[in-house]
């Protein structure tokens, strides 16, 4: 906290020149969240853009239910009226010749969880479920736990005397 | 008619008698000086009519298949070597390029009457469009991409996982040329729909 | 212990897997896999926590914490879909950063403005709240405490504070942050209809011929709904698509008419297609003349801005900006007659073919036309007149309340319509429609409360922006919010938010979940409890009321919203807060606390805890001894109940997915104000617009006028902002878990790639962009999701470390008074190249 004052009183005292009619200090220490406490005055840099993560290894769900993330680049997939790229390695048909996951059985579904004969329009715009990974670290870190965990633990617990 | 078939009846005349002030030299030098200066003429014509510039200075290429280009990977990405349209729509070759040329004839034809001269058009006839040069790529075994896209040095442990599998077997074997897997790398697809693979 | 082969293979399976992984396991430990009552989950339904869409999902928990999320198969409206922000629910609470105690700047073990955050207990944090609220009450009076509410706050969240402000301490300074996102839809309804909120329901959506976005990216921003559209668009391929933007986004991708236009000349198209509908000759003559009227709104009404900027004092009608005459079809019709095909296409830079195609789509009367919109028309200095304008098209050809034909207000956040709006959480409003200027509806509300007469304020309360200002001022002093960050998502933070929470003298708390930079310059930060871990009702878009349970406790200290208010209002009683002949009027009150008088009155707390369904907690209930949530709603429901906004016995919404209001008869209302869907038409009308005194809705007529700033020389970019698909708003959720966050971990500069080469930048380049407000630093994509023209550039808000709002203009609608987050000039600085 001592360490960041520092440049936070430099700020201050910008701050308080960009307002002119402010004889007050604008900023203050607080709380590091996304953006570190006491810099809401300054410019923050802009990291550069990060490539999309293209290792085409499979990452581990949270849960069943979650829609897996795209583990490799889609720049130029053309996904729109005219056609859907994704189809052409994910469609049930092509996944074989691809390798690639082919999508499930709920893709073919209607509103009403009637199977089509071909994968179901509501489905039809990939990337708003399926998103691609950047190669960034997270800002802030996430304590969720799988189910997987949550079950050793108990097992675990119930193990030890 | 009459008038006309007389006047080329005069000139042929002239054509075929052998000169009577020139001596066979200068005729020989001076047709050969002219042949360079023609011949150079109608290459540099030509080649102005290979060049993007060319290509952009009509806004039907312009506002449609040039600002799709600008998204994509043939046009700007790490090393900055990139495809401009002759490179992909006109063969590299001179008995190849003169032969894609005398198809262009139709463009002209197409520009002259408006064929694609607004977006709903041009739009309305983007599939025929795309097949053409998907027809001609297939039927060259994609001649224009292997320019650059040489299938001897292709490196296969610099390709991803997906691009390798496939390269090394179906393209291998001739099975597959580029075009096959490869539409829309460049330009936005029509409605795709009833083409093989997607 | 005694082993199958099977299980043994299992065994040696998951400890293989286990030891890959670095997790020690013991090999018994197989048969946990298997064992019904380790595998089974516990499932309930809650709505979504962010969009109006209001999709369902359903929620596993298992030892006090959610362990997965899907999609309700059984829910109506998104029926087993999420979009990827929805799927990915069950990690929203769990980022490491949760604030679980009070925190107030301190210095010396005192509240100093300049002071460093440290922890406290509950007891502290309110006894300095009580101080603060006191000398402000007590110096000022109720004019000089203020609090900024949430469209995400459930049901009885903004209820009670509602109830507290506006009949407690006795201010109106209530606002939601659903004044920065729905305003302009209410008055653009209240004025045409005399009544908020939608006559459709998302059912239009399998039912009408053709979609028309008007400045609304569905894709990205109601994703499920969206779904919806490309289902009804590519099953039935008569259906067409119109898209109007002034940039090309996703919503693109499935459009058969796209349109870019000119920043605000949406106003053109708007009245071209009502000028093309009656030259054309497909007014709907009976429909119009039976049900509609029409009137002249006044014009020239300026742009919200302070008072003194020249661009008010210049406005002709700055202060009566919501008022109209009479005028008839006629002269209606010779005011749109300028509004030609030829001038919109040039004044809004849209080919004719295309304009003339979309007012075709309109002018067919064998087609059926939904039109979407949300931000693209609430944001925007015109944005009740973009509202009355479209209604003007659906009402001149009676394509209006009946499946498929429904102009449609989409709305922000969960509880946009169901709390904010619903509720009367803004400073005008009280529930169900009622306001706070008309004396009838003072004493409805002073009636249910069983508040003296003369308790409620008649004057309006400051608006969300006027909020900021007046703490800038000095005016507002101490000031709570809840379930919102203003400090990212209010307009001009440089000049006139930050300002504000700074001033020495103000003292300003922020309720919240993790620290935001709203929590980073409040001087009393308070940590809450979210979505499941709190029973909740929303309300969505169409008129659906959602309720869930409390599933799961929230972490350390942290208390919800409602707990907070409720607790509060226990440090008050009349006498402090009252003046004595108010207290004269009802002196059975006298000495009472304000809990005591709101919600210790007889009918908040008339249901014992017993009546809560078994097997859930209710930390709230738990902490007040009745059933607080029932009692507040079952309260709140009695503005409604025979006024056409409805709303069933408390206890049957946690069995439902949702009704729609009015629910009458135990029925939802689909449709309303059509003679046989809407319970409340008469007999032999066909159509009821009965939220006007005369049931007849207004077609109003109202010009193009110019935004409040344009590019120029010294700054030639428009900048347009908004949110992205994976984010919810100011992205303190999203941001936080993992997947989301590294599918789009910064906002970009969408722009032009030939702006870019101008400018010898290009993707990756990082700029300053500047207003004449504020700067930010902020990286260029020239080939992203979104496509801007040239000259226009579009920055989302959901980055905590690019805050955008330092740039953009806090002008807004006169009338609704929410701000135009899609239009101000900036000019934009290469810092490198690369």
């Amino acid at each position: 906290m001592q360490f960041r004052m520092l440049p936070l009183f430099l700020l201050a005292a910008i701050g308080v020149v960009l307002a002119a009619d402010i004889d007050y200090p604008l900023d203050a220490p607080g709380p590091d969240g996304r953006r570190p406490g006491g810099t809401l005055t300054q410019s923050m840099p802009a990291p550069p853009i990060a490539n999309d993560e293209n290792r085409d290894l499979k990452r581990e769900r949270n849960y069943p239910d979650q829609p897996p993330t795209i583990p490799h680049s889609i720049r130029g997939y053309q996904l729109d009226m005219n056609g859907n790229k994704c189809l052409s390695c994910h469609s049930r048909a092509n996944s074989a010749k691809s390798q690639a996951t082919a999508i499930s059985i709920t893709h073919y579904m209607d509103r009403d969880g009637q199977a089509l004969a071909a994968v179901s329009p509501r489905r039809y715009f990939c990337n708003q479920c399926h998103v691609v990974q950047k190669e960034v670290q997270p800002l802030v870190g996430n304590s969720f736990e799988t189910i997987d965990k949550i079950l050793q633990d108990d097992a675990n617990a119930a193990q030890k005397p | 008619m009459k008038a006309l078939f007389a006047l080329l009846k005069d000139y042929w005349g002239i054509l075929r008698r052998p000169s009577v002030y020139y001596s066979l030299g200068f005729l020989t030098l001076g047709g050969f000086i002219a042949g360079i200066i023609f011949w150079g003429g109608f290459n540099t014509a030509l080649e102005l009519t290979n060049t993007e510039k060319f290509c952009t200075s009509c806004h039907e290429m312009r506002d449609n298949v040039f600002v799709e280009l600008q998204d994509t990977i043939h046009y700007t990405n790490r090393s900055g070597v990139r495809a401009s349209c002759p490179d992909c729509h006109v063969p590299h070759e001179w008995t190849h390029k003169i032969a894609r040329k005398m198809q262009a004839s139709k463009e002209v034809w197409g520009k002259i009457f408006g064929t694609i001269n607004t977006r709903e058009k041009f739009l309305d006839h983007r599939r025929e469009l795309a097949e053409h040069e998907w027809a001609r790529l297939k039927a060259n075994d994609s001649r224009e991409c292997r320019n650059c896209h040489n299938f001897q040095f292709m490196d296969f442990t610099r390709q991803g996982k997906r691009a390798a599998a496939m390269h090394s077997t179906s393209l291998a074997s001739g099975e597959a040329t580029c075009i096959d897997c490869h539409k829309g790398i460049a330009h936005k697809l029509p409605d795709m729909s009833g083409v093989k693979g997607w | 212990m005694s082993m199958t082969r099977r299980e043994f293979a299992k065994a040696q399976a998951a400890a293989i897997a286990a030891a890959a992984g670095g997790l020690p396991i013991f090999t018994s430990a197989s048969n946990l896999v298997t064992e019904a009552d380790m595998v089974t989950l516990d499932w309930n339904k809650a709505p979504c926590r962010f969009c109006g869409t209001g999709c369902s999902v359903m929620v596993a928990t298992r030892d006090n914490r959610v362990v997965a999320t899907h999609g309700d198969i059984k829910a109506e409206v998104n029926r087993g879909l999420n979009c990827v922000k929805g799927y990915f629910l069950s990690k929203i609470m769990y980022g490491v950063d949760r604030l679980t105690q009070p925190l107030l700047r301190m210095k010396n073990g005192q509240y100093d403005k300049q002071g460093e955050f440290q922890a406290i207990s509950w007891e502290q944090a309110f006894d300095i709240m009580e101080q603060k609220y006191k000398e402000a009450l007590k110096n000022k009076g109720p004019e000089s405490i203020g609090m900024f509410g949430s469209g995400q706050w459930t049901v009885w969240e903004g209820y009670a504070a509602n109830k507290l402000m506006k009949g407690g301490f006795r201010s109106n300074n209530i606002d939601p942050n659903a004044r920065h996102c729905m305003a302009s839809a209410v008055m653009g309804f209240m004025r045409t209809f005399g009544a908020d909120e939608p006559m459709g329901c998302y059912d239009d959506i399998e039912a009408t011929d053709a979609f028309v976005l008007w400045g609304s990216n569905m894709a990205e921003m109601h994703p499920i709904l969206w779904t919806r559209v490309t289902d009804r668009r590519l099953s039935q391929p008569h259906v067409k698509v119109a898209v109007l933007s002034t940039f090309e986004h996703r919503s693109f991708e499935l459009a058969d008419i796209p349109m870019v236009f000119k920043p605000q000349t949406d106003l053109y198209i708007l009245n071209y297609i009502a000028n093309h509908i009656i030259e054309s000759g497909a007014v709907n003559q009976d429909f119009i003349s039976k049900h509609t009227r029409f009137a002249k709104g006044a014009d020239d009404i300026g742009y919200g801005l302070r008072p003194d900027n020249p661009l008010e004092t210049r406005a002709k009608n700055a202060d009566k900006a919501n008022t109209w005459t009479d005028i008839s079809y006629e002269q209606f019709a010779a005011f749109v007659k300028p509004y030609t095909l030829e001038r919109t296409a040039k004044e809004t830079g849209v080919s004719a073919e295309r304009l003339k195609a979309l007012a075709e789509l309109y002018a067919d009367p064998k087609r059926k036309v939904v039109s979407f919109w949300t931000m693209g028309f609430n944001q925007h200095t015109r944005g009740v007149w973009a509202n009355n304008l479209i209604y003007n098209i659906h009402l001149l050809t009676g394509k209006i309340s009946e499946p498929g034909n429904s102009p449609f207000s989409l709305t922000g956040q969960p509880s946009a319509c169901g709390t904010a709006r619903e509720v009367g959480t803004f400073s005008h409003r009280l529930p169900a429609d009622l306001v706070v200027t008309n004396p009838k509806h003072r004493a409805t509300a002073e009636k249910i409360w069983k508040l003296p007469a003369g308790t409620v304020q008649e004057k309006v309360g400051f608006h969300a922006v006027q909020q900021s200002r007046m703490l800038k001022d000095g005016v507002l002093n101490v000031y709570w919010t809840q379930a919102s960050n203003n400090m990212q998502a209010g307009p001009n933070i440089m000049q006139e938010v930050l300002p504000g929470w700074r001033r020495p003298e103000n003292f300003v708390i922020v309720s919240d979940v993790y620290p935001t930079v709203s929590a980073q310059a409040a001087d009393l930060i308070l940590p809450s409890a979210m979505w499941v871990e709190k029973e909740g009702a929303f309300g969505n878009a169409e008129r659906r009321t959602q309720f869930w349970h409390q599933l799961v406790s929230a972490p350390g200290d942290a208390r919800s919203d409602l707990w907070q208010l409720l607790e509060f209002s226990k440090r008050f009683t009349t006498d402090e807060v009252w003046p004595a002949e108010l207290l004269a009027k009802a002196p059975e009150y006298k000495g009472k606390t304000l809990f005591e008088v709101l919600f210790k009155n007889g009918q908040v707390d008339q249901f014992p805890v017993e009546q809560m369904e078994v097997g859930y907690k209710n930390d709230e209930a738990k902490a007040f001894g009745f059933y607080v949530q029932k009692g507040l709603f079952e309260e709140y429901a009695q503005f409604g109940r025979g006024h056409g906004h409805d709303l069933a016995d408390f206890d049957r919404y946690h069995s439902e997915r949702g009704l729609r209001w009015p629910v009458v008869d135990g029925k939802e209302t689909l449709w309303r104000y059509r003679e046989g869907l809407d319970p409340y038409v008469e007999k032999g009308s066909e159509v009821q617009f009965y939220g006007q005194p005369d049931k007849k809705a207004i077609i109003f007529a109202l010009p193009y006028e110019p935004p409040a700033e344009a590019p120029d020389a010294d700054y030639p970019f428009w900048l347009s902002t908004g949110r992205v698909l994976e984010h919810w708003h100011t992205g303190s959720m999203t941001q936080r878990v993992e997947e989301l966050y590294k599918a789009v971990p910064d906002a970009l500069v969408y722009m032009h790639p030939e702006d870019a080469r101008a400018m010898n930048a290009r993707r990756g380049s990082e700029v300053k962009l500047i207003s004449r407000r504020g700067e930010i630093r902020a990286r260029i994509e020239t080939r992203g999701r979104n496509k801007p023209p040239r000259g226009l550039v579009f920055v989302p808000f959901f980055d905590a470390n690019k805050l955008i709002n330092k740039v953009t203009l806090d002008a807004t609608d006169p009338i609704s008074k929410q701000t135009d987050y899609k239009k101000c000039a900036i000019r934009i600085e290469l810092i490198s190249v690369a």
